[in-house]
């Protein structure tokens, strides 16, 4: 049997007295999975320790087949491996070229002609070859995000590490990048952290539920929104109750829990089926 | 429309036998004439191989003045690029450095005969590299610290190469200074050996430390030593005769062993 591209048995990390991850425990092969949670959930931790650049307290974590906590096999790990940070950082006064000329040779691009044409080709995947000579400090938020991507595809990784890939793009660009990381999909495992129940719906096979540092829920996007069924109703009146509600588009209310007054059943949605996991930590993110 | 390109002058320009104004001429022409744009070949590998070579002399034309001079002397492009995103080799820095050592060599000067005059340029000079360290690699001084730091080159190898180019540049701007000196002896030069020990000390226990807070930690035992030798009645220039400058070179032996022994630590905990 082959071994998973990721492998991760009863991974801790603590911060003082923060556990940012309990005891998580999943496996990743080809395909793209989401990676859902609030704010303070772990999901930057769980991507940091998976791009290597951060070490777990406690458990077991293989990549690409190989141990990170072993620097030799580290390195070959990075020789394989994209990571799209939450806050990537740039060099202001650097063009978008070279930006990613610096980061091709961090990556071990060294022939000058291959590192060009890698370069050229990852500025091109996300429509950035015109913007090649144009300053960092002129781009926009969302060139620049495309930008962080693209150095995430040097050296066409085998594992993609994308934490919140979609914040800061318009909604055409959202599709564009949609786009291009389905097709990264076919061949090869990428992970990525949203906020973006319509990301995940989208894009993903597979998604990840964590909050608190811990797996909540670990299955297909259906399996999500399946969760919520039987919980999740309309009514005409905003119901009196808790629970997470909201108005509709239509003028009907949408309530996740108890059934208010009147209400009727209705088909849950993979937000419905986050909501009700993570329930009072995700309204903290929305406040 | 007054003319179009006719087969055999497509095949000269085609070859790169037509003169420049002709060639140029050809261009504006294709460039607005869709049955002339027919005629040219549709050859993806040629259209690479020239649009390679415009990005190729774009992209020369736009590297930084300290880049260029880098390749100029010898200095392969790869490192070159690592070189220009060091922090600390921007002219801001340099002009620091310059202001920091003119106003040692201005202070040696007014002390005329006081060996403490010339102790302020000895006690700084090995500070300048110490502090443009600290200053080249971490996540508190490199805004794309969390990129370089999941890289496979990266951790120890990016430091020392970053390291070195702001011991090399530091340090000759130091030795430049040294004939401005009102009194020239060998003890002047006795920063070099303390200079390349801090260096290395303050590298190591950036294996632990943030590199600011150990660079930090090695800046405040060096001036607690300077205070030390600086009271009246002391010999304030101890520290660069040639007793000193032997636990000098031990401490830098030590540190460099243990800096070795550390590498697997520089390329982990990017910080946030």
């Amino acid at each position: 049997m082959n071994e998973p591209t990721v492998e991760i048995n009863g991974l801790g990390r603590r911060f003082g007295r923060l556990r940012a991850l309990d005891d998580v425990s999943f496996s990743l092969d080809d395909g793209i999975t989401g990676l859902l949670g609030p704010n303070g959930a772990g999901k930057t931790t769980m991507l940091r320790c998976l791009a290597t650049v951060e070490t777990p307290d406690t458990g077991r974590l293989r990549i690409l087949r190989r141990d990170p906590g072993r620097v030799s096999e580290r390195t070959e790990i990075r020789r394989r491996l994209g990571y799209l940070p939450q806050e990537p950082g740039f060099y202001p006064n650097f063009t978008a070229y070279d930006f990613l000329d610096y980061l091709a040779v961090l990556k071990e691009l060294v022939d000058d002609g291959q590192r060009r044409r890698e370069v050229r080709r990852v500025l091109d995947a996300v429509d950035l070859g015109d913007r090649a000579m144009t300053k960092i400090r002129k781009l926009s938020g969302g060139m620049r995000r495309r930008l962080a991507l693209a150095q995430a595809l040097l050296a066409d990784p085998q594992l993609l590490i994308l934490d919140e890939p979609t914040t800061g793009l318009d909604p055409g660009q959202r599709l564009r990048f949609r786009d291009l990381v389905s097709r990264l999909g076919e061949d090869r495992t990428v992970l990525l952290s949203t906020h973006q129940t319509e990301d995940v719906a989208a894009l993903c096979e597979r998604v990840i539920v964590m909050d608190r540092g811990r797996v909540l829920f670990d299955g297909p996007p259906r399996g999500l929104a399946e969760t919520a069924r039987g919980s999740v109703w309309l009514a005409e009146q905003r119901p009196a109750g808790g629970g997470v509600t909201w108005r509709n588009a239509d003028g009907r209310y949408r309530t996740i829990g108890d059934p208010p007054a009147g209400a009727e059943l209705a088909d849950p949605t993979i937000e419905d089926g986050y909501l009700l996991l993570v329930g009072d930590a995700a309204l903290a993110d929305v406040a | 429309m007054s003319w179009h390109v006719d087969a055999p002058l497509l095949r000269r320009y085609l070859a790169g036998d037509t003169d420049l104004a002709a060639a140029l001429s050809i261009e504006a022409h294709v460039s607005g004439c869709g049955a002339c744009r027919a005629l040219l070949p549709d050859d993806p590998a040629w259209l690479e191989d020239s649009w390679s070579g415009v990005a190729d002399r774009v992209i020369v034309a736009q590297r930084g003045p300290m880049e260029r001079l880098l390749v100029r002397v010898g200095v392969g492009t790869p490192s070159a690029r690592l070189l220009a995103a060091t922090p600390s080799l921007r002219r801001s820095w340099w002009a620091a450095v310059v202001a920091a050592l003119a106003f040692t060599v201005a202070a040696a000067h007014a002390a005329a005969g006081d060996d403490r005059g010339l102790l302020l340029f000895l006690a700084l000079a090995p500070l300048l590299p110490v502090a443009g360290v600290a200053v080249a690699y971490g996540p508190l001084a490199d805004p794309v610290h969390e990129l370089t730091v999941g890289a496979p080159m990266s951790g120890l190898r990016l430091l020392l190469i970053r390291a070195a180019a702001v011991l090399c540049t530091t340090v000759g701007l130091a030795l430049l200074a040294l004939p401005l000196l009102p009194a020239l002896s060998w003890t002047a030069a006795g920063w070099l050996l303390p200079a390349l020990a801090l260096t290395t000390v303050s590298l190591v226990l950036g294996s632990w430390l943030s590199p600011v807070r150990a660079s930090a930690a090695v800046t405040a035992v060096w001036l607690g030593l300077v205070a030390l030798v600086a009271v009246p009645g002391a010999d304030a220039l101890m520290l660069f005769r040639a007793g000193a400058q032997a636990w000098f070179a031990a401490l830098l032996g030590a540190a460099g062993a243990l800096l070795l022994a550390r590498r697997g630590s520089f390329d982990v905990g990017g910080g946030r």
